[in-house]
């Protein structure tokens, strides 16, 4: 139980009341009331309910008797455990389906499941007790709860939505004109195959020619690789499936060019993290220990409004704040949920969109300043003075860094080779640092010296000025007066330093956190230097610090039955991504051109990022440009960059629309979104609940865990010849069989001894996956007959029988009985440590990043964090080109706790809250003569939107601010024709507006592209610059 | 600006023990006014609910859960959470506050007598309920409820309100909404059982809870922990959303109006 520590001061009066639930709740719902009365003396007009008392409530899964604990199934209904496709947090769930109709009734959460559950379940606990632990017996199901959310729960709607495409659909008339008619799956397969005139607009080329890894793209530039580059396949995210479209895309296919959402989600808070995790592979990032951090700083995210994992972080800052184990501080442009009235112990600071790094930056100053971070730490130089403190790992705070401007190697740090002390690139090459006033290597001191400054005598005589990681981050933080941080991101210096001095006097249970706020014009150095906080405290690894978590069981590698990661043939993708990412701009053909004709290669034509991974921010409108190449096929699986990505629209739907500058473009998906709006073929998809797949939790988990889907409830959609229903598995799998490729087909899926097993159909490779799962480490024990039935197994039994070894059966339905693999709820701590731990050099100082070259100018970019106003792609200020008197606004987005950019069509959330209006400042709706409800024009340089003004305190003076999900052209808000029949027109779905409406064209790029973060080349939603104007209606 | 009932700011304070529990042994048992007496139910049980404030992130995964758990009407509600915005008064700091609601299944209801037909009554066990049989659907009840608890429902034309999902508790399952409850604010239980959890929250905490709109004197069953006296009766504030607008401003009203 709670311990008490409710707020009695009662210091804040109420001031505006919010939407959610506000207008139509509990307002009256009667009318006539004596007419009704006329009909007779008892009994209403209306139709009859089911119950006299429970009205059509509907008829429970299974009863517990209150006295004995005893539970006893309802034969019409089963409960099955999968996942959720609400958010990317990918909650495991317990989906409840009446046996007969096959129709969802209610959905919460799986008690197994670690994202879903305050503590889950043990997996040995059998499934019959797990329900009845969610029961009232003993109040057990509300002292251990497994929910899902209101999006969770409204999720089921999606199944029989009247917007949902159960068929395939090729175009009719122009691409764009949403226009359809419906065609076979195996119509759909060969055309898009083998091309032809397949919309009388000319010649088309189909897959097969374009499978072609024996010609280049262009003689000229190599280095883009084969023309099989010219396929470009995007994904929205990894729900699950994504090990199946990659095994197509890069190992079968072997295209170069995947992509996803990322770099329109949080890429640029991606990347600032993996720059101090030093993976700038991956983009490791990390989360607080929630339950024992004693200080969380959010900057740019709000637990209980959003952010990922949306329940696990909700529920434990809720019992954080009811327990007062925490304080934390919510520091963002809107006032949001995480921000409670109830307790004392968390406040909310605003900020002006886009300015993070001026925050970062004054705390870091301070915290430099006045020995506000884990001194003896950070004084750690290598990982053998970090094994005698019992440390995991250690920072490279103290390492040195060459920084004698010319020199060759300048940005690297001063290596053992330097001086002669190893060979270059050796083990024993380690960086090397000061102690007791001498150079010495890293691995040899126990404590070095923090703040080093000096010139060094190299092993060939030369001398360098070598600065120490910290030195570096010191002169960064102090660049500018902490006066002019505050005047930069709108938070007084005073609270500025209020804020670093309780961040440091919480110690290494000090947690900064961030995440989409961070998608602004200077968000990767934001992000580092939000990040940095987390390094300065030494909080890494600690038991209430920064968490890794524990990471996934992966059932689709080199497995314990089968090798999902490897097959005969398989390929390896080549060439340059689209994006121009992962791959130096030096290296191209068209630098050493211009080289050797002696012209400046600085600025190159378009941004090259050699730190960025592959970025649809960039694929998409590069490749309609054909910068540096163009292409010939896209194929799209749930993916909606249009709608997500800011100007993209006005940016690219023309070319889009161009069949000669894309000649193909599939899209695999349940619903009609506005990219696939444009395209050629629509293959119908599963949606949740029907698909198979494994996911993992995005951190904020200390357990190690994988959730396990599979269909428990029949797929809606048309079927193929051979009975499979049609989804993005079938249409890999149909494609690769047509084109012959390697890894799909009859002997496609090695097993352990080296036998080959068919995928014919999706379960050939998800059981397999999960036979690798269930059989990893210690293997799970078989299901009993009790486990398959309370868990719903019936349909899936038949298959996993079909499909798998006699001896996977019973683990491989152990696992799917309780809805994946999950590492026992146990203590993750060993002492002060976390037992999942991050154990690479944590960076002060990112070498990759400080030796990498800004292609607008050839120099080096900055190994530290650092402030800058928003800046566009050829440097200049955002200010510059589009001033504050022009533009005197920024608007900025901000994640619903209801909507998502997809669940527009979901009645039960747009009743809930049917519109988003817009979020201003009392001072600037003075200052613009605009009143609390008044219609609004916003314009950006890129668009304008009507607007319903709400105006308050709760938002930062200076900006606007806008609920994302609403403001949509498709998913139903503009009817579709299918065969000649309009999809319903319901004007409701249109309602509201979309930030990424007011994005717009990077005017300084000579290559088009929208408003994209140097570094990462993240969209930039952050801090777009506008003007509001009252409209007269 | 929404004035309706309002009352003074702090007027009527949190209600101690005394006023909101005393009914539970004795004043049930006493008929209270103009009630008629009780049936149904198991009279050994008296089911109330307690939410923890403290604990509501205001998801509205209760409300959605509830609204497909009993099948409400879109646009009709038996349960929902208002979202206010606060602001200190000396530095202007702000903060959400979150305020779950539902039928109070008040020891003294007075959408019970209204009743015409006497299709509405209060069981044995405390919960108030509509007999779908005997409504007429004459809104009485919906009127005479202080706290917006009852709407008609469109389909079935009888009184619709919460249930405390009568059909969950009677199968020994949760309510939706507690069941949902993602922060684990939502308490229910036997209050006449001395060791249920909410039997033993409402020990630990007597003085702390508030009912709303105690003034009443209807003696909700619905305590809150947490709460600000000055929203156990109806603030005065701006409500937020005033209008749908499509694209062009034009304003298309609220989809699920009946």
């Amino acid at each position: 139980m709670a311990k008490s520590s409710v707020d009695t001061s009662r210091r804040r009066f109420m001031k505006g009341t919010v939407a959610a639930g506000g207008a139509a709740t509990f307002a009256v719902g009667y009318s006539d009331p004596l007419l009704k009365m006329s009909k007779g003396v008892t009994g209403s007009a209306g139709e009859k309910p089911n119950h006299r008392i429970h009205g059509n409530s509907l008829t429970p899964e299974y009863t517990v008797d209150p006295v004995s604990g005893e539970l006893t199934l309802n034969p019409d209904q089963r409960v099955a455990f999968t996942v959720c496709y609400g958010c990317t947090t990918k909650c495991g769930v317990r989906v409840r389906v009446d046996n007969d109709s096959d129709r969802v009734l209610r959905v919460s959460g799986n008690p197994y499941h670690p994202l879903s559950a305050d503590e889950h379940l043990p997996m040995r606990t059998p499934v019959a007790e797990a329900l009845r632990g969610l029961s009232a017996y003993d109040d057990q199901g509300q002292q251990n709860r497994s929910t899902a959310c209101a999006r969770g729960n409204a999720m089921m709607a999606q199944i029989d939505s009247p917007f949902r495409v159960t068929h395939c659909l090729k175009r009719v008339g122009e691409r764009g004109g949403r226009e359809w008619q419906k065609i076979p799956f195996e119509q759909l397969i060969e055309e898009i195959c083998e091309g032809g005139d397949l919309f009388g607009e000319g010649h088309v080329e189909g897959l097969r020619a374009i499978h072609d890894h024996d010609t280049l793209i262009d003689p000229e530039n190599p280095e883009f690789g084969p023309k099989a580059n010219q396929l470009m396949v995007m994904e929205a995210t990894d729900y699950g499936r994504s090990a199946l479209l990659k095994r197509f895309t890069m190992n079968a296919f072997a295209t170069r060019n995947y992509g996803h959402h990322g770099s329109y989600c949080g890429l640029a808070y991606r990347m600032g993290a993996g720059a101090v995790m030093n993976d700038l592979e991956k983009n490791a990032h990390t989360k607080p220990d929630i339950q024992h951090a004693s200080f969380i700083l959010y900057v740019g995210t709000a637990p209980s409004q959003a952010g990922n994992p949306f329940k696990r972080q909700g529920r434990l800052i809720a019992q954080a704040r009811a327990q007062g184990t925490l304080e934390y501080v919510v520091i963002d442009p809107v006032l949001n949920t995480s921000a409670s009235h109830v307790a004392d112990n968390n406040h909310w600071v605003p900020i002006r969109p886009g300015t993070d790094s001026a925050l970062a930056m004054g705390m870091i100053q301070w915290l430099l300043n006045n020995e506000g971070y884990a001194k003896a730490f950070l004084g750690l130089p290598g990982q053998p003075a970090a094994d005698a403190a019992g440390e995991v790992t250690y920072t490279n705070a103290t390492h040195l860094v060459i920084d004698t401007e010319d020199h060759p190697r300048r940005g690297h740090f001063l290596r053992a080779s330097d001086l002669g002390q190893a060979d270059t690139g050796s083990d024993a090459d380690v960086p090397m640092v000061v102690a007791n006033d001498e150079l010495v290597q890293s691995t040899q001191a126990m404590a070095a010296e923090l703040f080093v400054a000096r010139e060094i005598e190299l092993g060939d005589g030369s001398s360098v000025a070598v600065k120490s990681s910290m030195t570096l981050l010191r002169e960064a933080a102090n660049e500018h007066s902490l006066a002019t941080y505050a005047e930069q991101c709108g938070i007084p210096e005073a609270t500025i330093v209020d804020l670093a001095r309780r961040f440091a006097s919480h110690g290494r249970r000090a947690v900064a956190n961030s995440h989409g706020g961070m998608m602004s014009g200077h968000g990767f150095y934001a992000a580092f230097g939000l990040q940095m906080l987390n390094v300065l405290a030494g909080n890494h690894n600690r038991k209430g610090g920064s968490a890794v978590g524990g990471g996934q069981f992966n059932g689709v590698g080199e497995g314990p039955r089968y090798d999902l990661a490897n097959f005969p043939g398989k390929r390896g993708p080549k060439g340059v991504f689209l994006s121009r990412s992962r791959f130096p701009y030096e290296k191209s053909s068209e630098y050493q051109r211009k080289v050797a004709a002696g012209e400046n290669p600085y600025p190159a034509r378009a941004p090259w990022r050699s730190l960025a991974p592959p970025t649809l921010t960039e694929h998409l409108p590069s490749a309609l440009d054909g910068y540096p190449y163009p292409i010939k096929a896209v194929i799209g699986c749930m993916a909606n960059p249009v709608y997500g990505q800011a100007g993209l629209e006005a940016l690219i739907s023309d070319k889009l629309k161009d069949p000669k500058r894309l000649g193909l473009f599939v899209a695999i998906d349940g619903f009609l979104n506005e990219t696939n709006r444009y395209a050629d073929y629509i293959v119908p998809d599963s949606v949740m609940y029907e698909v198979w797949g494994f996911s993992g939790a995005w951190k904020g988990t200390l357990g190690k865990m994988t959730t396990a889907c599979w269909p428990v409830v029949e797929p809606r959609q048309q079927k193929t010849e051979e009975g499979e229903p049609v989804s993005m598995d079938s249409f890999f799998i149909a494609v690769a069989k047509r084109l012959d490729l390697a890894g799909f087909g009859d002997e496609a899926i090695p097993d352990a001894e080296g036998n080959l097993h068919p995928l014919n159909r999706a379960e050939d490779f998800y059981l397999r996956a999960a036979a690798n799962l269930a059989m990893q480490g210690e293997p799970l024990p078989p299901a009993n007959e009790s486990d398959i039935v309370h868990a719903g197994l019936a349909p899936l039994m038949p298959r996993i029988e079909r499909t798998l070894k006699p001896d996977e059966h019973g683990p491989v339905a152990y696992l799917y009985a309780r809805g994946g693999r999950f590492e026992d709820f146990k203590d993750h701590f060993k002492g002060d440590n976390l037992s999942g731990a991050w154990k690479r050099t944590l960076c002060v100082y990112n070498e990759q990043v400080g030796t990498s070259i800004d292609t607008r100018n050839g120099e080096l970019n900055r190994g530290v964090p650092f402030h800058s106003p928003p800046k566009l792609a050829d440097g200049r200020a955002m200010r510059e080109v589009f001033t504050e008197e022009e533009w005197p606004l920024l608007a900025f987005s901000f994640k619903s706790n209801l909507m998502n950019s997809y669940a527009i069509g979901l009645e039960r959330l747009r009743m809930i809250k049917p519109y988003n209006p817009v979020i201003l400042h009392r001072q600037d709706a003075e200052r613009f003569g605009i009143h609390h409800g008044d219609t609004i024009r916003i314009e950006s340089p890129g668009g304008s939107v009507v607007a319903l003004a709400l105006i308050g305190n709760g938002v930062m003076p200076g900006s606007l601010g806008i609920e994302h999900g609403y403001g949509h052209r498709d998913l139903g808000a503009t009817p579709h024709v299918i065969d000649g029949e309009s999809q319903p027109d319901l004007e409701w779905l249109r309602a509201g507006i979309n930030i990424n409406d007011l994005g717009f064209k990077d005017p300084t790029r000579s290559v088009d592209g929208t408003w994209l973060e140097p570094i990462s080349g993240a969209a930039v939603r952050q801090g777009l610059p506008i003007r509001v104007s009252r409209i007269e209606l | 600006m929404d004035s309706i009932r309002r009352t003074l700011l702090g007027q009527l304070a949190r209600l101690s023990a005394g006023a909101a529990l005393i009914p539970l042994a004795s004043v049930a048992r006493a008929a209270i006014n103009r009630q008629p007496p009780r049936r149904e139910g198991d009279s050994s049980k008296r089911y109330g609910m307690l939410i923890d404030l403290r604990q509501c992130i205001g998801c509205q995964a209760c409300t959605v859960s509830c609204h497909i758990e009993n099948a409400a009407p879109l646009g009709s509600f038996r349960t929902t959470v208002s979202q206010y915005e606060v602001e200190h008064e000396e530095t202007g700091e702000m903060a959400t506050f979150m305020l779950p609601r539902l039928c109070n299944h008040c020891e003294d209801p007075p959408c019970v007598p209204v009743c015409p037909v006497e299709a509405t009554f209060q069981r044995q066990d405390g919960i108030v309920v509509v007999d779908s049989d005997r409504c007429v659907g004459c809104a009485y009840c919906v009127n005479a409820c202080p706290y917006d608890a009852r709407f008609i429902n469109e389909r079935t034309q009888t009184a619709d309100k919460c249930t405390f999902c009568a059909h969950r508790l009677e199968a020994g399952l949760l309510p939706a909404c507690v069941e949902s409850c993602v922060g684990g604010a939502r308490i229910i239980g036997d209050m006449r059982d001395p060791s249920s959890q909410i039997s033993r929250m409402i020990d630990e905490h007597r003085d702390a809870l508030m009912v709303l709109q105690p003034e009443k004197n209807t003696l909700p069953q619905v305590f809150y922990l947490g709460m600000d006296e000055r929203f156990v009766t109806r603030p005065l504030a701006e409500p937020v959303a005033l209008e749908v607008l499509d694209p062009n401003g034009k304003e298309m009203g609220y989809e699920f109006c009946h």
